[in-house]
């Protein structure tokens, strides 16, 4: 499975397209994810890119173009395949998404047990390890309805790391935080990314990007408009829309 | 997109429509083009079956009997016990609305239908009828204290007159009585409740059931008709099948010999003494293993009715999920055109219509009505249940690599019960009330054990009143336990 892949690159997007109806969402998006970045994607709303996020694990299927995890054109798969696929991709939803009918402990242990077939005590040990890890180790056995955002959203991520991925997809993930719960979400992250993991992440948190992106992609109007580094995209940008976006970001902190 | 999707679906209920009605109407042309084997079918089964509605004494009613055994008797029970034993075979009564009596013979559901019925013209289009076997006359039933006001029929005009419907006292009423208001009613003792009560100023019914009123309540009187009427009119015959002579030719015998013997005084008397012992132990008391019965079978259906609407409903609610355009159309259609249908016409298209090609029982087709019915309800309720669990939680479960069946197992289906489990309560409740409409076609359920008690105490308020309270407990007690669990599972959940 591993013949296409010349190089480090884990993803690969390739004229990546997706039109809801006559709407076109996305059109021609290309790029490369290598083993271990961290890329950031910034733009302002209704750009696409929380559909160009779900196109990576075919949440959303393409319309046309290929992405290439792994070697594999996943655009190709059946959804039995698909299934396999997704569990080494972890996903961090803007709304948490935890499921409220089960304890933080059962939302961590239910992908291990019924996809990758773990023992109860071995997902249990996973689990235990994973909430000490996000610091959450008091709150094993409570229904997320009594967790903070904050601490759902690091159960979230625990919970999407249980089934140990490869690559980690985040769509603004503290975006629904009150702006005190925001650090502890984005210090997870931060460490997640020192540890090697290779991430996507959409936010609009600038800190974030400069410190920890590899790479920086601004997406407006269903295209990506421009790549480069933190340092380049904020204090440098060459595209208009890109100027005018920082800008504003800048203007409104 | 949209239009084209109505479209297509309307196309499907139509092309289910004209399959089913082909259907139907195809297999009842065959039987009615088959030679006449009717009298060899009866004496081959050794069952002579008869349908009647037992709230018209002393025609037929049920009585509670010296030996407080329930059965139905009266003049006609004993002629059609006459024709049974004359062919050699046993009796089977079944016991329905009066509606639905020559239905019953039409569709084969009954060999036989006698219930005090007039041989009009009208009525020989659709059914074979003997010879007359009695002559009554009509009358009207008044108020003791309107004796005054009301002498005879000509005092009628302008007023309210009750009678019941598909009969023809309805006709005539209709036809005789200028200016007259009529209200129609499926039961008797319905109709001499309005008059008590002053809903209606006379009630036209055949004169020895006149008199069985008279005789067993001092409120009412009798005035006779002045209807100028045909021995077809005034005379009451056995309906038939259409073609069923040989049947019909037999029955002609034995009621030969009744006039010959005027049986008919005889068993007029016998049916008055029935009706003495009724009228001495009105109390609900007295009739509670009626009652009980009726809860008995009310339950019955309900439970087996609900059982198999969730299971049903649980398919169809599947089926809606579908990847395949057809297996959600089936659904859809399915599921609209129960709920665009009231549950009464299911009842009989079941019990009449689908009789045409299996002989079903009344119970049987009650229960089968009933769970279709309650199947399409089920099926919208697990629908929206499904539908309420955010979008997210489906997402994230597939985000994580969770099959199709795990996602739905664990997470959406548990998440769609706690919605689900309310509604599916009310569901349930809605059962135990609506299951009643089986009692048109002879269910014995609460509902038509009410019927019973009122024709056979000549109360008419009083069943009425228990039957009230009787559903009452029985949902009270119903939504108690509903509740219990529902509280069990918010409990659960916020642990
Ligand atoms: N299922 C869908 N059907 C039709 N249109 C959709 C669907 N999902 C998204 N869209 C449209 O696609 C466009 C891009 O949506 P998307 O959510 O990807 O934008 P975004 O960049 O993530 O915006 P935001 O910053 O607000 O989250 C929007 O105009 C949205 O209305
Ligand atoms: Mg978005």
């Amino acid at each position: 499975m591993q013949t296409q892949n010349k190089n480090d690159d884990i993803i690969q997007i390739k004229g990546l397209g997706k039109n809801f109806g006559d709407k076109v969402i996305l059109k021609d998006i290309n790029g490369e994810v290598k083993s271990g970045q961290v890329i950031c994607i910034i733009g302002p709303s209704g750009a696409g890119k929380s559909t160009f996020l779900r196109c990576l694990n075919m949440l959303e299927k393409p319309t046309s173009g290929s992405v290439i995890f792994d070697g594999t054109d996943l655009t190709k798969l059946s959804d039995k395949q698909l299934v396999e696929v997704r569990e080494k991709m972890g996903m961090v939803f803007q709304s948490f998404n935890l499921f409220p009918n089960m304890t933080v402990r059962k939302n961590l242990k239910l992908a291990p047990i019924r996809v990758k077939h773990m023992s109860d005590e071995e997902a249990d040990k996973v689990a235990t390890h994973l909430l000490d890890r996000v610091g959450l180790s008091d709150f094993a056995d409570v229904y997320p309805d009594s967790l903070s955002g904050g601490q759902k959203q690091r159960v979230a991520i625990a919970r999407a790391l249980a089934m140990n991925p490869e690559v980690m997809l985040f769509d603004e993930p503290t975006s629904a935080l009150d702006p005190e719960m925001v650090g502890e979400v984005l210090g997870v992250m931060q460490e997640l990314a020192n540890e090697g993991m290779t991430m996507v992440v959409v936010t609009h948190e600038m800190g974030f990007a400069k410190q920890v992106a590899n790479q920086v992609w601004f997406m407006a109007d269903s295209a990506i408009l421009e790549k480069d580094t933190p340092d380049e995209i904020f204090s440098n940008p060459k595209n208009p829309r890109t100027k005018d976006f920082i800008g504003k970001i800048i203007e409104a902190k | 997109m949209k239009k084209s999707k109505t479209k297509g679906i309307i196309q499907f209920i139509l092309l289910f429509l004209s399959v089913f009605t082909f259907f139907v109407m195809g297999s009842s042309n065959n039987s009615a083009s088959a030679a006449d084997n009717s009298l060899q079918k009866v004496k081959q089964r050794g069952e002579l079956i008869m349908a009647t509605s037992p709230d018209y004494p002393p025609y037929e009613f049920q009585s509670s009997g010296a030996n407080g055994q329930n059965e139905i008797v009266g003049m006609d029970i004993e002629v059609a016990k006459k024709i049974a034993k004359d062919l050699h075979v046993k009796l089977v009564i079944k016991s329905m609305n009066f509606d639905s009596v020559l239905v019953a013979v039409e569709t084969g559901k009954a060999d036989m239908a006698i219930g005090g019925i007039n041989p009009t013209p009208a009525r020989r289009q659709s059914v074979d009828f003997s010879k007359i076997y009695y002559t009554g006359g009509q009358s009207f039933l008044i108020n003791a204290s309107d004796v005054n006001k009301i002498k005879s029929q000509k005092n009628l005009a302008g007023q309210n007159v009750g009678v019941q419907t598909g009969t023809l006292q309805y006709n005539l009423a209709k036809q005789y009585i200028p200016n007259v208001t009529i209200k129609g009613m499926d039961k008797t003792t319905d109709l001499v409740l309005a008059l008590k009560t002053h809903k209606v100023d006379a009630v036209g019914m055949e004169k020895p059931s006149a008199e069985a009123y008279v005789k067993n309540d001092p409120s009412v009187k009798m005035i006779p008709s002045t209807y100028k009427l045909t021995q077809n009119e005034t005379g009451v015959a056995i309906a038939f099948k259409k073609g069923a002579t040989s049947l019909t030719n037999a029955a002609n015998k034995s009621i030969t010999e009744i006039q010959k013997k005027n049986l008919t005084q005889q068993y007029l008397a016998s049916a008055g003494k029935y009706m003495k012992v009724n009228t001495v132990n009105t109390s609900m008391w007295h009739y509670w293993d009626y009652f009980a019965k009726g809860v008995e079978y009310t339950l019955l259906i309900s439970l087996i009715s609900s059982l198999v609407g969730v299971l049903l409903g649980m398919f169809l609610a599947l089926m809606r999920f579908s990847k395949l355009k057809w297996v959600r159309a089936i659904s859809i259609s399915y599921t609209e055109f129960v709920r665009g249908t009231p549950l009464m016409v299911q009842v009989m298209f079941v019990y009449f219509g689908i009789g045409v090609v299996v002989n079903l029982p009344a119970l049987l087709s009650g229960i089968i009505a009933v769970s279709l019915n309650s199947g399409a309800y089920v099926s919208e309720i697990i629908r929206g249940g499904i539908n309420s669990v955010e979008k997210g939680q489906t997402e994230a479960a597939a985000s994580l690599g969770l099959s199709e069946t795990d996602l739905m197992r664990f997470v959406v289906l548990p998440q769609a019960f706690k919605n689900i489990w309310p509604a599916l309560g009310n569901e349930f409740i809605a059962l135990i009330k609506e299951s009643s409409i089986v009692s048109i076609i002879g269910v014995t359920d609460l509902i038509y054990q009410l019927n019973i008690v009122r024709a056979d105490t000549y109360r008419g308020v009083m069943p009425i009143f228990v039957a009230m309270l009787l559903y009452f407990f029985m949902t009270f007690i119903l939504t108690r336990i509903l509740n219990h669990y529902e509280g069990k599972m918010k409990h659960a959940d916020s642990e």
